[in-house]
Formats: C-alpha cells, sequence, structure tokens
C-alpha cells in the first residue's frame, strides 16, 4: 500500500511527460469498469483496501450509486512506482521509475457513450474492461471503434473470472477457450482499423497486453506476472516463458519436457502450460476454500508467496477467499504494470495523435507544440466537457493540455466549436480563474499544470457551451470537434407547472445542455422548450436533473416524441422556380435522392465541407459515381454547413452569380434545417441550382431578395420529388435465457421490430438477439421485453440508421401523413402541410 | 386608377402641383417608405400638407401585398403611390405596374426631380455620366464588388459614375426573414466615408486599371435639402471626409472633364491645388 500522494509530488510528476499515462476505462454496461477502477483507486491510498470492491468510488452521484451503473465519466490521478526491472522493458522514453496515471471510469450504457467519447479525447489509452460471461458485446465494440479513430491503444482486462469459475464451474481448459475467444473477438473489431501510425495495436495475452481478473474480489494477473514467477524457477528467460505460458504449448511434468503437441509420445492428452501453471493454483484456491478445506490451503499458500495474518486465518467463504486471492495477485499490480508497460505516454501518443486532433496545417505553431507535447511552448488545451461544481449553475471545464502549460491567472483565447481563425466568432479572451486536479468527488487546487496532463478550469464555463479549444497562440485553428457514435433522436417537450418558474426553467435548461456533452435543448417555433435525448434512460436522467438539480422546480413533461427528417425520393418532376420579393430576381432549382451511402459518409465526416474542393470531388466521383464536373461546383453543405444535403451549381454563365453565392448558402442551412412538411431537418437531398436570373445592381439582390427566393425554390423542388418522412430506428441488443425467446419475439412484432440475428452463446442456454427496432415504438420497450420473459431480458439500444417510411406524408391519411399533421399540430403550425404550389413562382 | 407619384428630393412641397391635386382626391395614398427617404418630411407633415391619412408601406407590403394596395383601384377608387424622387429613377416600380396592368388597372405616372438629375447640380453635365451603380454594405462575408466593372467600363470612355449609396431603412436578419419574425434592424445609412474605403478595398483587390486613390471624386450629402453640401476630392480625402446627417451619393469622375465643369465644382475643393493636380494626372490616365 502507498499512502496518500500530496498535491506538490503529483506536481513534479506531472512535469514529467514521459511519466504520465492517460487512460479511459471503457466497457459494456455492468462489465465491472467502476468496480475495476475501485481498487486501482485503492492502491492511490484514497480509500481504505477493505472497501475496494464495493465502493464504487467513481460514481460520484447518489442515483449512480442507487442504480448501480455509471451516468457520468470521473476522473483519478494515480500514483505508481514501478520497478528499476519492470520500467527498462518499456518500449518509449521513461524518465525515472514513478508513474502518474491519470484515469477517467466512464458510463458502459450505450445512452451515455458521448461521456465515453469526451473521455476518450482526453486519453491516450484504453482499459477495455470484458465479462468473462458475456464477452464482447455491442457497447464494447462501439468504445472500441472509437477509441480507435481516436487512435487511442487498447489493452484488455477480462473481468469477472471468478464466476466462471463458481457459477459456471466450467474446467480449466474451457476457461482458457473462452478466455481465448474473447480475445479473438476483440482483435476482430481492432483489426479492421489497421492505422499504421499507431502501428499494431490488437492485444496478446503473452505479450502482457491482457490481464485477467476479478473486480469484485480485488484480483488480476497478467501473463508477465506469472512468467516472472516460473523464469526464476525454470531458468528460462522471462520473454520466452511468457510465450510458453499462452496459447498451444503444453508441459509434460515426467519428462519435464515442453512441446507445442496436446499429447504425450504415448498419446495421453497433456494439459496446456496455461491451465497447469496459471489456473491450476487459482483453482485449487477457490475449490479448497468453497469446500471448507482450510488445512490443504494453508499447505498451498506459503508455495505461493501469500502469508495470512492473524485473524485472517479464522475467515471463511467469500471474505476468506478475497483475502487470499488478493494477497496472491493484487489486481492494482496487474493493472498498473499493464498500463505503465503498454500504453503510450502523452510524448509518445501526441506524436502520433497530433493530426487527428488538430484542425489547422501540419506544420504550423500549434501542430508543433502539440506533436511535440511541448510544455514550453504556447498553450493548446481541449475542454471536452463540462463538470457541475458545488456551486450550483457553474462548471469545470474539463480537458487536457496538449502542449503549454495552463496556470491560475493566465489570460488565453477560447476557442468555441464555431470559431474560424481571424474571425472574432465564437471567441472569447479571458482569464482562467483557477487550475484544479480532478479526484473522484473532489477537486484539488494546483497553481499550474504542464502539456499531457488532464486539468479542470474554473473561471471559463461561462464562455463555453460545452467544450472547445483554449489557446494563447494567436494563429492557433481549433482541436477538432468530437464526433458522437449516438445521435439525440428521443425528444420531449418541458413547460413549468407554476407560470412564475419560467426563468428558472430557461436557466435550468442552459444548465443541463452545458453539463451534457449530447443533450440539445432548443425552442421550437411554437415557444416549446424542447429536451432531445439519445435513449429513454438518457432522457429520464436528463430530466430528473434538469428538475431537481439545475433549474430546481417542479416542471410538466410532454409524452416523448420522436425526431424526424424530411427527404424525397425521386427527381423533381419539373424545374422548380422562385422569385425575389421584388421579383427582379428568378431561382431555377431541382431535388433529387442523394445515395444513402454518401448521406452516411457526410454524416461520419468522411465526406466533409471542409475538404480539398478536387480532392473530395475525385472521391466523389470514384466512390459515389459522381459527374466529376459536378462533384467540383458542391456550393455548401446543410443544415449547419455540415449536413447530408448539398446544392451543387450547374449554371453556365451566369453573371454575377459569385456575389449571391453566399446568401444562398445562409438561406439553404435554414430551408434544410426546418423543412416544409415538420419542420425537421432535411436529410440525403441533392439540389441542383440550374440556372439564376439577376438584377444587375447588387442593392437589388441582397439577402433579402436572394435568401426568400432560395428557400421558396428549396421547398419547391423537394416537394416536387416525391417527399418522404424518414424515422430513426434503433439497433437492439437483447440477452436471454432461451426460455425468453418466445416473449422476446412477440413483443418484437407488436413493436414494428425485425430480427437481424439470433445467437446462442456455444454450451449455453444463453441467447443474443438483435434486431431494429423504430425509436417510435421504443417506448416502453424494455417494460414491455421484461413483462414477457419474466424479468430476464435486459435491451441495449442504440441509433442504428435513418429509415425510409412508405407512404406520401402529404396524404392526411397515409401513417407518415398522420405523423405530419400531429407534428404540424403539437408545433402550433398551420395543420395541413404545405404543396409544391405555396412555394411556386409562375412566370 | 393608380397613380405612381414622384414626390422630388426633400420637402414636403416638392410634390408637383399636379401630384398634389391626385393626392387630395384619392380614397388611399401609400408612402413607399423602404428605398428611400424624404429627408425634411415626416408622415405626419405630410399628412398635415396633403390634408389626408398617409398610409407607409414598407417593402413587404410593396413587395408581397400589393392585392392590398391594389384593392379596388380597378374600380372607381383612386390610389396614390408615392415614391421619393421620380417614380422612375433611381429605384423602379415596375413590378407594381405590370401587377396593375395584370388586373386592367388603369396607370397614371406623374414625375418629379430625382438624384438622377438633380446631381446636375455639381456642375457635372449629364450627359456625361454612364452607368449607375449601387454600393451596398460590405459584410464579413458578402462583399459584392461587380459594381466595379461598370466603373471601369464608364471610366474607359470617359464617363462619369453616381454612386448611389446603401439605405436599409426596415431590414431584417436572415433568420427573422425566413422564420417570419416581425423583428427589424435599425436604419442605417451609409456615409461617403464609408463608401470611399469600400471602393478603395476594391481597387486594392483587383488591382486593375480603372480608379485610384487619387482620382478625383465629387460627394454630395442632402441633395435637395436646405443644408445641401457639395465637396469635391480626391477618393482618398472621402475616405476621410466626415459627411453628417444622410443621404449622400458620390460621383467618380470621368477624365474627359469640359473645362466649365471643373470652374464649376473647383469652388467645392477640400484643397484646390491637390485636385488640379489629380484632374491632370487623371487625364493622362491611359485605358488600354
Amino acid at each position: 500500500m502507498v499512502s496518500a500522494l500530496t498535491v506538490d509530488h503529483i506536481r513534479t510528476l506531472m512535469g514529467r511527460k514521459n511519466s504520465i499515462r492517460n487512460i479511459s476505462v471503457v466497457a459494456h454496461v455492468d462489465h465491472g469498469k467502476s468496480t475495476l477502477t475501485d481498487s486501482l483507486v485503492q492502491r492511490a491510498g484514497i480509500i481504505s483496501a477493505a472497501k475496494a470492491g464495493d465502493a464504487r468510488f467513481m460514481d460520484t452521484r447518489k442515483d449512480e450509486q442507487e442504480r448501480g451503473i455509471t451516468i457520468k465519466s470521473t476522473a483519478i490521478s494515480l500514483y505508481a512506482p514501478m520497478e528499476e526491472e519492470d520500467v527498462k522493458e518499456i518500449k518509449q522514453p521513461v524518465d525515472g521509475t514513478e508513474f502518474l496515471i491519470n484515469l477517467i471510469d466512464s458510463p458502459g450504457h450505450v445512452d451515455f457513450s458521448s461521456e465515453v467519447t469526451a473521455a476518450l479525447r482526453v486519453t491516450d489509452g484504453a482499459l477495455v474492461v470484458v465479462d468473462t460471461i458475456d464477452g464482447v458485446c455491442v457497447q464494447t465494440e462501439t468504445v472500441l471503434r472509437q477509441a480507435l479513430t481516436e487512435r487511442i491503444k487498447p489493452i484488455v482486462v477480462i473481468n469477472k473470472v471468478d464466476r466462471a469459475i463458481l457459477e459456471l464451474q466450467i474446467d480449466k481448459e474451457e476457461v482458457y477457450q473462452t478466455f481465448a475467444r474473447h480475445v479473438e473477438s476483440v482483435n476482430v473489431v481492432i483489426s479492421t482499423y489497421t492505422d499504421e501510425s499507431i502501428g499494431d495495436v490488437q492485444v496478446y495475452p503473452n505479450k502482457g497486453t491482457v490481464a485477467f481478473a476479478s473486480a469484485i474480489q480485488g484480483w488480476a494477473f497478467t501473463i508477465r506476472q506469472f512468467a516472472n514467477r516460473y523464469s526464476k524457477k525454470f531458468g528460462v528467460d522471462r520473454n520466452k516463458m511468457m510465450d510458453r505460458l499462452w496459447g498451444d504449448h503444453f508441459f509434460n511434468p515426467k519428462t519435464k519436457k515442453w512441446s507445442k503437441s496436446a499429447t504425450d509420445a504415448d498419446g495421453k492428452p497433456l494439459e496446456r502450460a496455461f491451465n497447469t501453471f496459471i489456473l491450476d493454483p487459482i483453482f485449487r484456491i477457490y475449490s479448497s476454500v468453497t469446500n471448507g478445506r482450510k488445512e490443504e490451503l494453508f499447505e498451498l499458500l506459503p508455495k505461493l508467496g501469500v502469508e495470512l495474518k492473524g485473524d485472517e486465518r479464522d475467515l471463511v467463504d467469500k471474505p476468506l477467499l478475497k483475502t487470499v486471492m488478493r494477497k496472491f495477485l493484487p489486481a492494482a499490480d496487474a493493472l498498473l504494470e499493464m498500463i505503465v508497460l503498454h500504453l503510450p505516454s502523452p510524448a509518445t501518443a501526441q506524436a502520433y495523435r497530433a493530426e487527428t486532433l488538430y484542425e489547422g496545417p501540419a506544420d504550423d505553431e500549434a501542430f508543433t507544440a502539440i506533436k511535440n507535447c511541448d510544455s514550453d511552448a504556447g498553450l493548446m488545451l481541449y475542454v471536452s466537457k463540462m463538470v457541475p461544481t458545488s456551486d450550483k449553475g457553474r462548471f469545470y471545464a474539463f480537458g487536457r493540455v496538449f502542449s503549454g502549460t495552463v496556470k491560475s491567472g493566465q489570460k488565453v483565447r477560447i476557442q468555441g466549436p464555431n470559431y474560424v481563425p481571424g474571425k472574432k466568432d465564437d471567441l472569447f479572451i479571458k482569464n482562467i480563474q483557477r487550475t484544479v486536479l480532478m479526484m473522484g468527488r473532489s477537486t484539488e487546487a494546483i497553481d499550474d499544470c504542464p502539456a499531457g496532463n488532464i486539468i479542470g478550469l474554473v473561471g471559463v464555463d461561462q464562455f463555453l457551451v460545452k467544450s472547445g479549444t483554449l489557446t494563447t497562440i494567436e494563429s492557433a485553428h481549433n482541436m477538432k470537434v468530437m464526433k458522437f457514435s449516438v445521435s439525440p433522436v428521443v425528444q420531449v417537450a418541458v413547460d413549468v407547472k407554476n407560470a412564475a418558474d419560467l426563468p428558472k426553467l430557461v436557466e435550468g435548461l442552459k444548465r443541463l445542455s452545458k453539463s451534457d456533452p449530447l443533450v440539445q435543448t432548443t425552442i421550437s417555433p411554437s415557444g416549446e422548450h424542447i429536451v432531445a435525448c439519445t435513449g429513454e434512460l438518457h432522457l429520464e436522467i436528463c430530466l430528473k436533473d434538469l428538475g431537481e438539480d439545475h433549474a430546481g422546480i417542479p416542471i410538466k413533461v410532454s409524452p416523448p416524441v420522436v425526431s424526424y427528417r424530411e427527404t424525397c425520393t425521386a427527381a423533381s418532376s419539373q424545374v422548380a422556380l422562385a422569385k425575389s420579393p421584388n421579383k427582379h430576381n428568378r431561382i431555377y432549382l431541382t431535388a433529387e435522392p442523394m445515395d444513402e451511402e454518401l448521406a452516411l459518409a457526410i454524416e461520419d465526416g468522411k465526406i466533409n465541407a471542409g475538404d480539398d474542393f478536387k480532392a473530395r470531388a475525385r472521391i466523389l466521383a470514384d466512390e459515389y459515381g459522381w459527374d466529376v464536373t459536378d462533384a467540383r461546383k458542391i456550393w455548401c453543405f446543410g443544415p449547419d454547413g455540415t449536413g447530408p444535403n448539398l446544392v451543387v451549381d450547374q449554371t453556365k454563365a451566369v453573371q454575377y452569380l459569385h456575389e449571391i453565392k453566399d446568401h444562398i448558402v445562409s438561406s439553404f442551412q435554414e430551408a434544410s434545417g426546418n423543412g416544409p412538411m415538420l419542420g425537421e431537418q432535411m436529410r440525403a437531398i441533392r439540389f441542383n441550382l440550374q440556372d439564376v436570373t439577376l438584377h444587375p445592381d447588387a442593392i437589388h439582390r441582397g439577402i433579402g431578395q436572394v435568401g426568400p427566393a432560395m428557400r421558396r425554390a428549396t421547398f419547391a423542388a423537394m416537394l416536387l420529388a416525391e417527399p418522404a418522412l424518414m424515422e430513426p430506428v434503433f439497433s437492439v441488443e437483447i440477452a436471454c435465457h432461451e426460455s425468453g425467446i418466445g416473449g422476446i419475439y412477440s413483443v418484437l412484432n407488436r413493436k414494428r421490430g425485425q430480427v437481424i440475428s439470433e445467437i446462442q452463446r456455444p454450451g449455453t442456454p444463453q441467447f443474443f438477439i438483435k434486431a431494429y427496432l423504430p425509436v417510435n415504438e421504443s417506448f416502453g420497450f424494455t417494460t414491455e421485453l421484461r413483462q414477457a420473459t419474466g424479468g430476464q431480458a435486459f435491451p441495449q439500444m442504440v441509433f442504428d440508421h435513418w429509415q425510409t417510411m412508405p407512404g406520401d406524408p402529404l396524404d392526411p391519411t397515409s401513417k407518415p401523413g398522420v405523423l405530419v399533421v400531429e407534428g404540424r399540430k403539437r408545433r402550433g403550425m398551420k395543420e395541413n402541410a404545405p404543396t409544391w404550389e405555396e412555394f411556386y413562382d409562375r412566370l | 386608377m393608380l397613380h405612381l407619384i414622384g414626390l422630388g428630393l426633400s420637402d414636403p412641397t416638392d410634390v408637383t402641383v399636379k401630384g398634389l391635386e391626385i393626392i387630395k382626391k384619392c380614397k388611399r395614398v401609400y408612402l413607399e417608405a423602404y428605398t428611400s427617404i424624404l429627408m425634411a418630411a415626416s408622415t405626419e407633415s405630410l399628412e398635415e400638407f396633403y390634408g389626408c391619412k398617409v398610409l407607409l408601406a414598407d417593402r413587404e407590403l410593396v413587395e408581397s401585398g400589393s392585392e392590398e394596395i391594389l384593392e379596388g383601384a380597378d374600380k372607381d377608387c383612386d390610389v396614390a403611390f408615392l415614391v421619393v424622387g421620380d417614380p422612375f429613377g433611381a429605384t423602379t416600380h415596375t413590378d407594381l405596374v405590370l401587377r396593375a396592368r395584370e388586373k386592367n388597372i388603369e396607370v397614371n405616372i406623374v414625375h418629379n426631380a430625382s438624384v438622377m438629375n438633380a446631381v446636375g447640380c455639381t456642375g457635372l453635365q449629364l450627359y456625361n455620366f454612364g452607368q449607375t451603380v449601387s454600393m451596398v454594405f460590405f459584410t464579413e462575408t458578402w462583399r459584392p464588388d461587380s459594381f466595379y466593372d461598370k466603373i471601369k467600363e464608364n471610366r474607359r470612355i470617359g464617363l462619369h459614375t453616381l454612386v448611389l449609396l446603401d439605405i436599409k431603412v426596415k431590414e431584417q436578419t436572415l433568420q427573422n426573414l425566413l422564420r417570419g419574425n416581425d423583428i427589424y434592424e435599425p436604419p442605417r445609412f451609409m456615409s461617403i466615408e464609408q463608401a470611399a474605403e469600400q471602393l478603395i478595398e476594391v481597387q486594392e483587390n483587383r488591382k486593375e486599371k480603372n480608379y485610384e486613390a487619387d482620382t478625383p471624386c465629387i460627394a454630395v450629402s442632402r441633395l435637395g435639402s436646405p443644408r445641401q453640401v457639395i465637396r469635391a476630392g480626391t477618393l482618398k480625402e472621402m475616405a476621410e471626409y466626415e459627411s453628417g446627417e444622410p443621404l449622400h451619393s458620390l460621383i467618380i469622375l470621368g477624365h474627359r472633364i469640359h473645362d466649365l465643369e471643373s470652374d464649376y465644382f473647383m469652388q467645392w475643393a477640400f484643397n484646390k491645388d491637390t485636385l488640379k493636380k489629380s484632374l491632370e494626372d487623371d487625364q493622362k490616365y491611359t485605358y488600354e
């Protein structure tokens, strides 16, 4: 046990950029991240050893502790002194034997995966926790993919090994096979993301990048640790020993020889080395304790180097098991060793992460500073999220220093996501009031914080909405904006119960929006306050926070509704013509559907508004079958300048055209963000500007003239192109005992669900069902599912795709038509959706 | 019948006798109040002078609400539509006339003075003016410079260019406009200094043979009002000139200046020597 660290000591370590490891702990919900993290926190001396295992130190909120799930990610700094001998094995520059680990525990439930995104951004390594029983689940894959796109190196912990031994009662070889299968599943995901700059990031138990653990009992091991023990005994090199302790290596106790075949010379089966040397002692401890054969245990322990003190010898059952296993294989040792040895320091990681982190050119001052993780260069700091302080309504800006040193009182440029270099939008120049270390539930003041560390800032929260870049370099571009893997597709309207509380609600919504990376709070055209979330659970938590905390008033909540998208399914049946209010300018426009693949590529940022237009045109031509001339003449993306709708200039020799481009672009943002049918965003529509007639004098073709004309033309062109509604669809993963399958199918059928796959876990009656479920049908799905399966089935739902709904939305009797009429009524719009004639001007 | 009546430049009394008589017998009188303003008159003073109610017609009413303006005019109801300057001067209301014709409404025009002819007061001969251009308020992203080519065409054949300066009487932001919110920005009028700065900026960007910072210009402020001021000088001098209250126009001189013209405007020079020199230099200017 190491005693608690002083802040001064931490500050010294923070200055050694080769001695820092920034890591996120990520996993599927309930795979034991928080418990595992607790055993690490115990090591830093913040909570006592006795409580590790059930303290959930990292779950700082009351509801987190009650529900036993993590909702917000939490950061903590840990201290890891290493042996000289171990440090020698680190394949990157080192600076002494003391290490500082900044660790972020993040939620596993899909609804909160934006928290994971924010955590990954500020870390360089990811500790991926996989449940021995459940294996690699949907969220494990999602977070792993997110980590790899951010160039974050994964290491794996296979957790809950105790359950495999105690509950499943499977034999050693089966345990080995289970482990091997999980490692393989992880590597399958990793192998689809080969990235030369970061190298091979697959995980290998025999290289020490996989640990096996029981977080709840506080123990864990890596093969390297066992190889250490045995290499002395056998007089073999440790690395050679590590290779022998995983995979098809067998030891013949009679001949004392190693072989690669599972049988000896006489054809008798041999036991796998992993089973003999690693699993066997563990199994023996378990069986002797659970069968109450203490003598056997006390005989075994000295051989394993475990010594029990006086009253510890009187323990029985689980407490005894826990004490013994913890002394034998302390979890923190294995995990800290794995983190320090195999994860990159900020100095190493930023060299290859700089280009994925920074928006600006790869040779400017800011980029070079990030790449070198230079604490003497100008400051580059990314704020990834806001953490509420005890002072109501104020937040710590939580982020990572990528270069320079951030200090209390320092004057910095605060650049929001819409900041453009050289302009003044979304830019503040302010002082940082204080810098603090985030320590789970508490914070510690610190004077400054050099590059490579994670930090909390006081006094910048009112200048940033959710995230942003802080810098002292005037020419600096922004750090890249985070891409979230989930979208806020479920929304409700909230209102106050007492009219006098309205200002509190407005303020509360502002705070809510700040405190969560993904929640969206907006005001609808009819004046309703809308809260949009990723799923039912996220919504529930957000509304609870809003009511109890951020606003602190009783609120009324409308039934949840889903956001839709407006699209078209054919090319416009005629050219849409719209005139400017003064009639001197005319716009001729057509609409046509865009390939789903292209719309997805735009949403994923693969095809980007900021790309070089020639390179983008090449990709559009080669991969999406576009005409190169058209592809080079994309005027804009919309809405928000990045959305999946395009305006293509197909005009020929129009004078003054460049002077109205800006008006067309801004008007299109507005039009594509508020479609004609429901006021929802448009999606996957390509608009072709066919021709334009303009007044010869600029004063008669200002934005007040061209803007409204473009909006009318956009709506008319779209409504002339067989418009349709798209609804969001969840991908649902349900784990269940086979007896519950009938119930699952009947619920899915009732809810327009569509089963994609049904897989049985080998050797168990456990089934995995994957299905698509329209978000609109998902409300109450969890409850119904539990009822239909006797409480066994637990679904994980995450937004998957947009699906075009059959039927004409302009026909009020069709299904989408009913939605349009209802939606318009709710939003206080005219009940019947407009037809194209309303936006079309005759010649 | 629809009467389009020019109000002249400044005072309520600038209206013609013919125009006034028509106004007095009209059932409804609209004042077009967004493309220009009558500097020395308010709606109230007009009402008092005409002895009848005057309805303000903003952009929205004229461009989208012509039905309302034209209502009943096809029968025996007379409607007057008052336009600052001349109905077919700087701002043309041809669209309204076209719509009236569609409805078989007779249209009567009463002319008046417009900036387009009143600039003759500078001593420049109206015969020597080329295409008129407008100068809009530049925004961060919208800096249209197509006027540059028109000035170039004028200058190449030695003609003067009348530059009309942007006025925003009742403008909306795009968002408010598209969402139909009735929120308007405060009125803005471009000053001589700003117009000159924008002209210089575009010249510096385009760097073509056209005008330069020392090209001679004439600034006309509050034309036709008792506080009318005319000043002559180089474009650079204009950029530093405090032109005061609106409205303003700027003339970029052509190089074929008649002696009589220069004799006339020389009295308003900021600095006679520099102006003379810049006039001489400009005449030597060669155009390919």
